[in-house]
């Protein structure tokens, strides 16, 4: 409705108008979940092989995993018609497991900051309901559980879905009811995993699943989950992740590519990385004739200092200098800080003059899948 | 999992400021001495259990 007054100010000002101020004025990011529209994959789109826990594709979206078989997860194109996004988040397995073991597990989740849930009010008589929604698609009908684990208070609630058709993209919503026990630390550290559970073994599954907020038991946490394990022929897609305050689901909202994309620097970064051998890591001196050293910044404040994770192998680096370029296998970085930006010491062994200008680069050695990477992950 | 770790020292001030860290896989990587940094508390915890021991080369 247009506003045609207020106050003395006379005029009409447009709805469309109105809609720009209240564009203007919403808060960002009202969904708790980061990239979840699986946009971003920084370490990778796809990688095989995976039978443990770790983040190996899409962003800020971890693999929990024991006695599960083995997968593949991708960044996929594979879509729910019409909605809006070009990307999703696959597991396919690859090799099966029919008979589980009591302690078998395979989860995927988020982890998020204590810092950016305050206003859930969690542990007072005001704490919010939260409602999840999300597409998914499988090749396995059945029930699934989705969860809220609070890791400050060991507490927890779940709920589950149903996969109604298979390999049909389906929309699915969740509510959980606000706990009024045990808030949330104001601090950079993990206090809550929003937990997508796709195999659950006895030990998870054999009490009653946990619907309301309780202290945290395993046999509470998955009762009912299919095992999404059983065969070769499964996976599960899921996109358009959005966790947010309130007992309704909005719609999903999307985020520009580079907001996404700066969400997720927070927690993971690509400093360098190999395309040829003419890949730029860092100028910097020859502090001896033998040692180089560099400043290497990864561009923005991240949640925590970084782990720095380099590439090693035959003549991966080359240290430039004088019109020569001394080959080396690999660096050491260090003295790795978090002001602003990420300040380290690259010492790479050469044989220059002390005092030469240097720089450090990717050498014929280096391919794509050599980089250096700053992880603050939770 | 965590293979070997091994204090860094800074060249200049001899100052232990970064743990180097290898997994069972052969990956290497270098660590703050960050609490918040979830592989700094990974380390605590191993070098909490009787056996693992944190290679001290000094500086």
């Amino acid at each position: 409705m247009a506003i045609t007054r207020i106050g003395n100010i006379a005029s009409t000002i447009p709805d469309d108008s109105i809609a720009n101020v209240k564009m203007a004025n919403i808060v960002q990011s009202k969904n708790i979940i980061i990239n979840g529209d699986m946009s971003i994959a920084q370490r990778s789109t796809s990688v095989t092989g995976i039978t443990g826990s770790g983040y190996n594709t899409v962003d800020r979206f971890r693999t929990n995993m024991g006695t599960a078989g083995t997968w593949t997860q991708s960044q996929s194109t594979d879509v729910p018609t019409g909605q809006g996004f070009a990307t999703s988040f696959k597991m396919d397995c690859t090799t099966a497991n029919g008979s589980l073991s009591a302690g078998s597990y395979l989860i995927i989740d988020q982890r998020v900051e204590g810092q950016n849930l305050q206003y859930l009010k969690k542990g007072t008589s005001s704490a919010e309901s939260t409602t999840i929604s999300f597409w998914v698609k499988s090749a396995k009908t059945g029930t699934y559980i989705v969860a809220l684990n609070d890791l400050d208070n060991s507490r927890y609630i779940a709920n589950s879905y149903t996969i109604s058709s298979a390999n049909t993209w389906e929309k699915k919503t969740i509510t959980y009811a606000g706990d009024t026990t045990g808030a949330f630390g104001n601090d950079n550290a993990a206090s809550l995993k929003v937990q997508f559970w796709l195999v659950a073994g006895t030990t998870y599954s054999s009490g009653t699943l946990a619907t309301s907020w309780e202290s945290n038991t395993n046999a509470n946490n998955a009762v009912g989950q299919v095992n999404l394990a059983d065969s070769t022929s499964n996976d599960w897609y899921v996109t358009g992740v959005q966790l947010e305050a309130g007992t309704s689901a909005s719609d999903f909202e999307f985020l520009p590519y580079d907001v996404n994309l700066n969400r997720c620097l927070r927690y993971f970064a690509i400093s360098a990385r190999g395309a040829g051998s003419d890949t730029t890591i860092c100028n910097g001196t020859m502090y001896t004739a033998s040692e180089f050293y560099g400043v290497l910044e990864v561009g923005k404040k991240m949640r925590a200092a970084p782990t720095m994770s380099a590439a090693s192998g035959s003549n991966v680096y080359g240290v430039l200098g004088n019109a020569e370029e001394d080959l080396v296998s690999s660096v050491t970085i260090a003295n790795i800080t978090n002001e602003g930006v990420i300040k380290c010491r690259v010492n790479a062994a050469a044989s220059k003059t002390q005092g030469q200008a240097a720089w450090l680069r990717f050498a014929s050695g280096a391919d794509s899948n050599d980089v250096i990477s700053a992880d603050a992950e939770l | 999992m965590i293979n070997t770790v091994e204090k860094i020292y800074d060249i200049i001030s001899n100052n232990f400021d970064t743990y180097k860290l290898t997994k069972t896989d052969g990956t290497i990587c270098f660590i703050p001495l960050d609490e918040a940094n979830t592989d700094y508390q990974a380390i605590q915890e191993w070098a909490a259990i009787d056996g693992n021991n944190i290679i001290d080369n000094g500086a």
